[in-house]
């Protein structure tokens, strides 16, 4: 039997929920046994190949997140959102309650700082932010969620575990339904 | 006073009727729906116009409530002759006195849907628009002073009250109303006489009887124009109610974008007051009732029984859960009846003619006539009475004269928030309480919206939506974010955004709400949404994006 | 107290006549979620979490306000009742802004207990996103509307066991809110006795004392039950 091919992507997330995928610690090993893991803010992969798994930590926050989840969705076969950012929006949407100019004008124009002029950064080659944080659900279709702020490392090693042994994890089952 | 010198009054007033002291009478509707056209202007010309040519002896000027077709004002009608005049303007008076009253012939010109029939009728009633219809409750409307109790008086009023009172017994009357078959005129068709007899079963000291003309059906104004143009009619209902269930105390709930009805009910519960037809020892007998009026403050929600009830307390108007019933404990916890202002416009002639005879009006299940407040995209719209069983297609084609400019119909809309659409292929549906409900509408408190093929229906949903979800009280979650839901959802379908997911959460956000919210409203907020879904899901279909 | 036989998912019990289904099932062992009820407060019936079926009855009716009567058969746990109980949850996520890492609740918040209940791991609906405000005007504690699920229990706890009337409900519809006196800000009232009894019958994170910080939250709502009931025995 081939190897399975996993990945994991960072968009608009603290990495909080990378940390806990390493927090599975020398279960690792056994992962490795089961598959390749081809890319991830931790492996030095710059294209995301085809993959059985992918797990996506954060939000949509970004024109560049949007794009690369669409990206995401084609090579993936299955699609697991990682950690409350992923799920709801959690931390990154408290932002969603304002506009975005009062979000840029509370960070650079009004925030206490050195640069006592404070103007909102403009270069072409920032990020452009969306006016709404989005979940991942709300613009991919999604097959699974862990949430969680993070998801415990026993939970996301139990997760990937069972889908490598091509079983479907139920996180209420196992009791491993956590959010915040 | 007692009842002799009651009898004394009404023989009084009918003679002056009857022998006819004027010979002429001319009657402008002063509803509210003329009034905004100019109706109180007319009125005072006309009155000038007759004391300048001396025949205030022989012409009365009566200022009544509403005639019907109100798209058509300001009206006045000339008795004996039933003739109407339409769209009058101060510059039309001396005319129509000259022709009518001098000359003796009408202006044909100026008659009833003059410009719009090829022959108009000089006897109005001869017209479709009205031949069709069936006035009970409407009876006296449009050609009795509201502002007058003597008109009334004269024109059998309180006859039924005092038939009640000295010749019935309360489980007469509750007999009475059961066998007319009369159902709750509110929306939801209970049947009045059971409401009556349950209030009247629990024993308690005091028991209240509320009126509840809190309407607010985007497009209705059948209550309105029942408590303008005949407030006597209502006043007497309540007493008759409050004499069966063993009330003593009564609230009339109007809201408060009605000051006319307002004005002329507050008059009215004032004339019978000094009548001694309110008050205690009620013509010299040991029944005592007194009403109140109570003004609502906008809130759609205080239409429904438990929200209205909580508004007259004084408190937050929020529905409560119900088992109990107000019939068990209403307004202070005590036993209250709480009825439709038309349920109770229709009690007095069920009183006076019989429950049988009412009870063979109408179809078998739903006895009696409906008042409807035809308004959207049809020629002649305004306040018609019609038998129950009277189709949709007779009351939008033979009454209400067709579509605007021709046009084709697409669907009725009844029950306004909380009804739901007729498609073209149920014309022929006859309009009462089951046949409505098993087309997925409701016959509601009587709005009857009519739409052309411009209407875009998911557009129409979602207007219904927001009306709902702007009125929800806010207490239930169902109701509170579901409608908010709905409406977003189907504001994501209206901007060509929707997905075939929005259409399946939309539909079960639908039955979630209508199977779980507290009250009536958001049981029924869905419905409009259900119904188009039903009738012309191919217009959700179309607009939606995968 | 006299006993009536009733049927409660296909358990014949003999129960006492005159409770509420709520009453009954909770002294059968039988779970009926709940996030408005608190036993001893008046019952309003405005979560709808606690809906049953009952046989001959066409719609459903909240356990918490509806009397038990004799020969009942009550269905708690239908199909029908799990999801719209599914609905109902995620839609008191989805209406305000609970950001549950941020909480001083997390991790003894009533509403996170319904999310494991009703195994929610994601809310199917669009969160809506409501600007909402923080009242830190008073000394000691916080009224966050961003976490509030208007449940009312501080509504009723402040008029019924206190007797302050502090707080009320204004406006309608998803711009419903609860606010101190006539929307003034909490520190400025005129009827808080500062009591803190509303901060135990909230079951979210949306009024807790200042000196915590982050899921350090301790809430005795029971503490309100124990109260009412020894008040009613006059001790």
């Amino acid at each position: 039997m081939s190897k399975k091919k996993i990945a994991t992507v960072w968009l608009g997330g603290c990495s909080g929920c990378h940390m806990s995928i390493l927090d599975i610690d020398e279960r690792i090993l056994e992962v490795a046994k089961l598959a390749d893991i081809v890319k991830c803010p931790i492996v030095d992969g710059k294209e995301l190949p085809e993959v059985d798994i992918v797990l996506v930590e954060g939000s949509v926050t970004s024109d560049e997140h949007l794009r690369e989840i669409h990206h995401i969705r084609k090579q993936a076969k299955a699609l697991v959102a990682l950690g409350d950012c992923a799920v709801t929006s959690n931390i990154t949407g408290m932002r969603n309650y304002f506009e975005l100019e009062d979000v840029f004008e509370a960070a650079y124009v009004k925030a206490v700082s050195n640069d006592k002029k404070g103007s909102v950064p403009n270069h072409p080659e920032l990020l452009k932010l969306r006016d709404k944080v989005v979940p991942l659900q709300e613009v991919v279709k999604v097959d699974f969620v862990i949430p969680g702020c993070p998801p415990d490392a026993d939970t996301i090693f139990y997760v990937l575990f069972e889908f490598l042994n091509d079983r479907v994890p139920n996180l209420s089952e196992v009791k491993k339904l956590k959010y915040g | 006073m007692n009842r002799q010198e009651l009898q004394t009054i009404i023989t009084a007033e009918t003679a002056i009727n009857i022998y006819n002291k004027y010979k002429h009478k001319l009657c402008v509707c002063c509803g509210a729906g003329c009034i905004s056209s100019g109706a109180e202007d007319v009125l005072k010309k006309l009155e000038e116009e007759i004391k300048t040519r001396g025949l205030e002896n022989e012409v009365e000027v009566i200022a009544t409530g509403c005639m019907g077709p109100c798209n058509q004002g300001p009206l006045i009608k000339y008795l004996p002759d039933h003739t109407i005049y339409q769209k009058v303007d101060c510059s039309n008076i001396k005319a129509i006195v000259q022709s009518q009253l001098i000359e003796k012939k009408p202006i044909e010109d100026l008659l009833l849907f003059a410009d719009s029939r090829p022959k108009p009728f000089i006897d109005a009633r001869e017209d479709p628009y009205f031949k069709k219809q069936m006035k009970i409750a409407l009876k006296d409307c449009g050609h009795i002073n509201p502002e007058k109790i003597e008109d009334y008086l004269a024109n059998d009023g309180y006859q039924a009250f005092d038939k009640v009172l000295f010749q019935m017994s309360p489980e007469d009357v509750i007999a009475e109303i059961k066998q007319s078959r009369l159902r709750g005129r509110g929306g939801a068709g209970y049947p009045t006489g059971l409401k009556w007899e349950t209030v009247y079963k629990y024993v308690s000291k005091q028991k209240y009887v509320i009126c509840n003309g809190d309407e607010g059906d985007p497009g209705a104004f059948m209550d309105r124009s029942v408590l303008e143009g005949n407030p006597h009619r209502v006043l007497e209902g309540m007493c008759i109610a409050a004499y069966a269930v063993g009330a003593n105390k009564g609230y009339v709930y109007i809201r408060g974008e009605y000051p006319l009805a307002i004005k002329r009910i507050e008059l009215a519960i004032k004339q019978a007051k000094k009548l001694g037809l309110l008050g205690t020892n009620i013509l010299g007998t040991d029944f005592s009732f007194d009403v109140e009026v109570r003004i609502g403050a906008g809130a759609f929600v205080c239409g429904e029984e438990t929200a209205l009830i909580a508004s007259i307390e004084g408190k937050r108007g929020t529905p409560k859960p119900r088992p109990p019933f107000p019939a068990e404990s209403g307004l202070w916890g005590k036993p209250t009846l709480i009825n439709n202002v038309e349920t109770f416009a229709s009690i007095v002639p069920v009183i006076n003619n019989g429950g049988e005879w009412y009870s063979e009006i109408g179809t078998p299940k739903s006895a009696g006539t409906k008042i409807f407040a035809l308004a959207g995209k049809i020629n002649y719209s305004g306040l018609i009475e019609v038998p129950m069983g009277t189709t949709l297609r007779e009351i939008v084609f033979d009454i209400g004269g067709g579509i605007q400019g021709g046009g084709e119909f697409k669907a009725a809309q009844t029950g306004g928030p909380s009804g739901g659409c007729i498609p073209a292929e149920h014309l022929d549906v006859k309009m009462d309480y089951e046949s409505l409900i098993s087309l997925g509408s409701i016959m509601g408190s009587g709005g009857l919206i009519v739409m052309d093929k411009s209407s875009d229906m998911v557009d129409v949903a979602r207007y219904f939506m927001e009306f709902c979800m702007d009125e929800s009280c806010g207490k239930c979650v169902p109701c509170r974010v579901g409608t908010k839901m709905m409406h977003d959802l189907l504001q994501k379908i209206c901007n060509d955004k929707g997905t075939t997911i929005d259409l399946e959460r939309l539909e079960e956000l639908a039955v979630y709400v209508k199977e779980c919210s507290l009250c009536g409203l958001g049981a029924s907020a869905p419905n409009p949404l259900l119904s188009t879904l039903r009738h012309f899901r191919n217009e959700y279909e179309n607009r939606i994006t995968e | 107290m006299p006993k009536i036989a009733v049927t409660i998912d296909d358990k014949k019990l003999d129960v006492d006549a005159g409770k509420t289904i709520l009453e009954i099932c909770r002294e059968n062992g039988i779970e009926i979620l709940t996030m408005c009820h608190l036993k001893g407060l008046t019952d309003v019936g405005a979560c709808r979490l606690c809906l049953v079926e009952i046989e001959g009855i066409n719609k459903l009716l909240s356990a918490c306000t509806t009397k038990i009567a004799a020969n009942m058969v009550i269905k708690t746990q239908t199909e029908k009742i799990k999801r719209y109980q599914n609905i109902t949850c995620e839609l008191f996520y989805a209406e305000r802004n609970h950001v549950c890492s941020v909480c001083v609740a997390n991790g003894k918040c009533d509403l996170q207990k319904l999310g494991y209940k009703t195994e929610m791991d994601h809310i199917r609906y669009p969160y809506l996103f409501p600007q909402c405000n923080v009242d830190t005007s008073h000394a000691w504690y916080v009224l966050d509307h961003n976490r509030c699920i208007m449940c009312t229990r501080c509504v009723r706890v402040c008029a019924e066991v206190e007797g302050a009337h502090n707080w009320n409900v204004m406006n309608r519809g998803n711009k419903v809110r609860i606010i101190s006196d006539f929307d003034t800000p909490w520190g400025e009232s005129e009827t808080c006795t500062s009591c803190g009894k509303c901060v135990h019958a909230c079951p979210t994170g949306a009024i807790w004392p200042k000196a915590i910080v982050q899921g350090q939250l301790e809430k005795k709502p029971e503490m309100i039950t124990e109260l009412i009931e020894k008040r009613k025995m006059n001790l």
